[in-house]
């Protein structure tokens, strides 16, 4: 795309006025291939590119987007989106730059020079591990995906920024079937990556947890119902606070003052042992890029700190509307959505237990060892997450696995009920879904939640 | 852009380069969205778009592309892409294109004036919902209202000599607002979608909904945990009716992985339970002349007073059960080979007034919220989240938040006693209120 046309785009999409215009052009590669029931059943090549262009003027946004890259095209979208502004304010965009941004993306083995028949091993080996793990494994599905997304942003700030990042997202699910029950167990594996993703994630692995997961949960019994202690397993699990806590920690709630975090900046939310943390810049993780699909550079956001609230999570435009600094928080699905604020890799901070002394020390209460995701309303703040594997705790033991409960709270209350942070922080990836879809890792170490709902099947004696 | 020649052409590509069955399936359309937030415009979104997706066999192997680019050197490239990604795949002798070249006849699937209507009647309407909802006692701050529609027009080309297309439009409007009282916040959110503008319910009924809503949800009281009835309002139907779309996908069935599985013909719900699959209804929002790959859709019973009577197939995964296609393969997009999905997928309606179902309750809970994946397709389990108004004595007596309901598929479906007369088939997925007799309830 040359710089002439980008220019001309950005001038045009301010010829009514406004305070912001930027141009984002996305090319992407994907390949998808499926291997179930002993069958390499599909694969999906894709070729998708586009451009849109966005004007803000005061809270005001006006989008619009093309499918075809020509300079007609393009600047048809500028003028479609130019008719929001309404304010008389005027601008004069300044001069673009191409500019460099570090890089948190590493790659050795670039997906560009890998044969298919390497990524079809690769299922080959999780499909075999999961069907030799039991018996009782009837049968295994390995989805296998991966795309090379390109994007130039240029904006009237003078901002000019490519990148092209490598994604892999590898879901291997089985189904145990036995004791009159069946259960569908999971994994995922994402990271953005080359192919050596899977020299340190080895896919049998994968494969043996979540054939580990359905076999266990054939013996679940009926899960309690009501309130009780809870204790959630390092990893996927941070996906509760990401619910709970980051998105009504997004800043668009906030400056839509209707968020459940309005007006308690730099007010003790949470317990003292919990900070929690938003971090974009984490090496190869599935929710980092270099930069948002704003051009900000991704960064550690530090939340909550030790219970206290010091920090919403912004786009341009709540960072203009709060006068609050860029978090690099600008994300979208793709060039047919504008930007909002979202979360990146967010998780709890370590703490100072041993995730065998929190066990041992919660009398009775449930011991979530995975969670499938949940949602919140981030005006109330109430929640709901799935348990995909969890046992009693019995005694301070870890005793028999009970049927997917769902977990429900109030964010404002859930944190300052957490009284137990582990040392053993652990990440799993995920997709998280608002209007838009975006790739996000959830990390947490063991952490203990005193009294939350727990909905089972067995009244409690 | 002709759509119809460059899908055909697409197929010619297909053929000269050896495909034995190729299909091209091709979405195009417009959108328009816009956002209002205390009567200032928040947002506008306006634009076409188009994207092509194609499915071909090789040797009973499938490959698969798509691509939004239709110069004929991209589409060269994405046939290429489509058979070479084929021959590495396992061949299957269900692989196979549907070959029907009928049509249902489906009305009142596009208002042609839809683009037409000015933009500022479209402003207006959410606008006024939204001033009308702030208007409301004890309302005091709106999330946003919004408005918007789109056209889309479905061409499917194949090398059996199909060529279909139809178009069809949707437009809807909502508002969201917010009751605080004190530290509570309550939030109430309605909208409305239809194919035809002049179809949309007028903004007063809208914004007094979604007013209600939020209002009726102050001041809760916690309740114990406990057994007791548990009346489905039709805006939780998805609860009930999301589990069974899935584990009646002939696919999930074939593969074990369906809690129906081996219920074909037997009693799976109270009697009193009829779940009909259409997709030729007038004007409803999942109704199509033909389904994801072609073939023409039908207006099935898939439970008939609480018996399993069949379940949804694609032509791959019929052809695998040996049964014909029941018109339910799904599309997610131009981008996804064709699924299994329903069409207006919907729990007949009863004879019970709801008021009067209410008064024969003597403790339980009006759910008007379900949060949580609804039945557990593979093993029937259910457990959520709910919210709703506690019943006692045959009466409302105050609201309920934070509360959990749990059981399974069989304790629900069998359970239900009472199905009321209010079913709104202009929603896609739908159902009466429904009684269920007794579930377990987790509260304090």
């Amino acid at each position: 795309m040359p710089d002439e046309i980008l220019k001309k785009a950005i001038a045009t999409a301010l010829k009514r006025g406004g305070d912001f215009a930027d141009v984002f052009v996305e090319n992407r590669i994907t390949r998808n291939l499926l291997l179930e029931e002993g069958k390499f059943k599909s694969a999906v090549f894709g070729l998708t590119r586009g451009a849109g262009v966005r004007v803000i003027d005061g809270d005001k946004t006006g989008y619009a987007y093309s499918d075809e890259l020509t300079e007609e095209k393009i600047l048809r979208a500028a003028e479609v989106a130019s008719y929001i502004a309404t304010s008389g304010r005027k601008i004069q965009p300044a001069g673009l730059r191409e500019q460099k941004r570090p890089s948190f993306i590493t790659v050795k083995i670039p997906l560009q020079e890998v044969v298919d028949a390497r990524r079809m091993e690769i299922m080959k080996r999780a499909h075999e591990a999961a069907l030799s793990y039991d018996p009782r494994i009837k049968m295994a599905s390995v989805d296998y995906y991966d795309e090379i997304r390109d994007r130039l942003i240029a904006n009237s700030e003078g901002v000019l920024l490519r990148s092209s990042l490598p994604l892999i997202f590898f879901i291997i699910q089985t189904l145990a079937v036995g004791n009159n029950t069946s259960h569908l167990g999971r994994e995922r594996l994402s990271r953005h990556s080359g192919i050596e993703m899977f020299e340190e994630l080895p896919p049998e692995k994968a494969a043996r947890e979540a054939a580990r997961e359905a076999v266990a949960m054939l013996e679940a019994r009926e899960a309690p119902a009501g309130k009780m202690d809870v204790v959630i397993q390092n990893g996927w699990g941070g996906v509760l606070v990401h619910e709970a806590v980051g998105h009504p920690l997004e800043a668009d709630n906030i400056s839509r003052q209707t968020g459940a975090f309005v007006g308690k900046l730099g007010q003790k939310v949470a317990a003292d042992i919990f900070t929690m943390v938003d971090d974009g810049s984490l090496p190869n993780f599935r929710g980092t890029t270099d930069f948002d699909d704003e051009g900000t550079q991704m960064k550690r956001n530090v939340l909550i700190e030790n219970g206290v609230l010091v920090k919403y999570l912004t786009d341009i435009l709540s960072a203009r509307q709060l006068k609050m600094e860029r978090t690099g928080n600008g994300r979208r699905e793709s060039f047919r959505y504008y930007p909002i604020p979202r979360m990146t890799n967010t998780f709890i901070e370590k703490g100072k237990d041993k995730p065998e002394d929190i066990v041992a020390s919660t009398r009775n209460g449930l011991y979530v060892q995975s969670l499938s995701g949940g949602s919140v309303n981030p005006t109330t703040g109430v929640f709901n997450f799935t348990c995909r594997e969890a046992y009693l705790i019995e005694n301070g033991q870890k005793t028999v696995p009970v049927r997917g409960a769902t977990l429900i709270g109030n964010c404002l209350d859930i944190i300052t009920r957490i009284d137990a942070v582990g040392n053993d922080l652990d990440f799993g990836p995920g997709i998280c879904g608002k209007g838009q879809s975006a790739e996000v890792t959830a990390g947490q170490p063991t952490v203990r939640i005193r009294g939350i709902t727990v909905g089972g099947t067995k009244q409690r004696g | 852009m002709d759509y119809r020649a460059i899908a055909e052409q697409v197929i010619k590509i297909c053929r000269k380069k050896g495909a034995d069955l190729a299909e091209a399936y091709l979405v195009s359309g417009r959108e328009l969205s816009l956002e209002v937030r205390n009567g200032q415009v928040e947002s506008i979104q306006e634009a076409s778009s188009y994207g092509l997706g194609l499915r071909v066999i090789s040797g009973q192997r499938l490959g698969f592309a798509y691509v939004n680019d239709f110069r004929t050197e991209s589409l060269e490239e994405t046939v290429n892409r489509a058979l070479n990604f084929a021959r590495i795949l396992t061949a299957d002798e269900n692989n196979v294109l549907p070959d029907d070249p009928g049509l249902t006849e489906v009305k009142g699937l596009y208002d042609p004036g839809l683009a037409a209507i000015p933009m500022e009647k479209k402003l207006a309407l959410a606008r006024e919902v939204e001033s009308l909802a702030l208007k409301v006692q004890g309302i005091s701050k709106s999330s946003g209202a919004s408005y918007g529609e789109s056209e889309t027009e479905i061409v499917l080309a194949s090398s059996l000599g199909l060529l279909k297309s139809y178009k069809s439009s949707g437009c809807g409007f909502g508002v969201g607002v917010i009751a605080e009282k004190g530290e509570q916040k309550s939030s109430g959110y309605e909208s409305c979608q239809r194919r035809f503008f002049s179809d949309l319910k007028p903004p007063a009924e809208i914004a007094s909904r979604a007013a209600e809503q939020a209002l009726m949800m102050l001041d809760p009281r916690p309740v114990k945990t406990q057994r007791a009835a548990v009346i489905l309002d039709p805006d939780v139907a998805y609860a009930i009716l999301g589990g069974i779309i899935q584990a009646i996908n002939g696919e999930r069935v074939l593969q074990g992985a369906s809690f129906l599985g081996q219920k074909l013909g037997q009693k799976i719900a109270s009697e009193l339970i009829t779940i009909i699959d259409d997709g030729t209804l007038e004007k409803g929002l999942a109704s199509a002349p033909f389904d994801g790959e072609g073939v023409p859709t039908q207006k099935r019973l898939v439970v008939d007073k609480g018996v399993l009577k069949g379940f949804l197939y694609n032509t791959y995964a019929a052809r695998r059960a040996g049964v014909k296609s029941t018109g339910n393969a799904s599309r997610g997009g131009f981008d996804r080979l064709p699924g299994i999905g329903p069409h207006n997928f919907y729990i007949a309606a009863g004879e019970a007034k709801p008021e009067d179902i209410i008064a024969a309750t003597d403790r339980g809970v009006l759910v008007k919220e379900i949060t949580g994946y609804g039945i557990n397709p593979v093993n029937g389990n259910f457990s959520g989240g709910a919210a709703g108004l506690w019943i006692e004595n045959g009466k409302i007596a105050f609201p309920v938040k934070g509360i959990t309901i749990a059981g399974t598929a069989d304790d629900m479906l069998n359970g239900i006693d009472l199905v009321g007369n209010d079913l709104d088939l202009n929603r896609s997925l739908t159902a009466p209120t429904l009684r269920l007799k007794s579930l377990q309830i987790g509260g304090e």
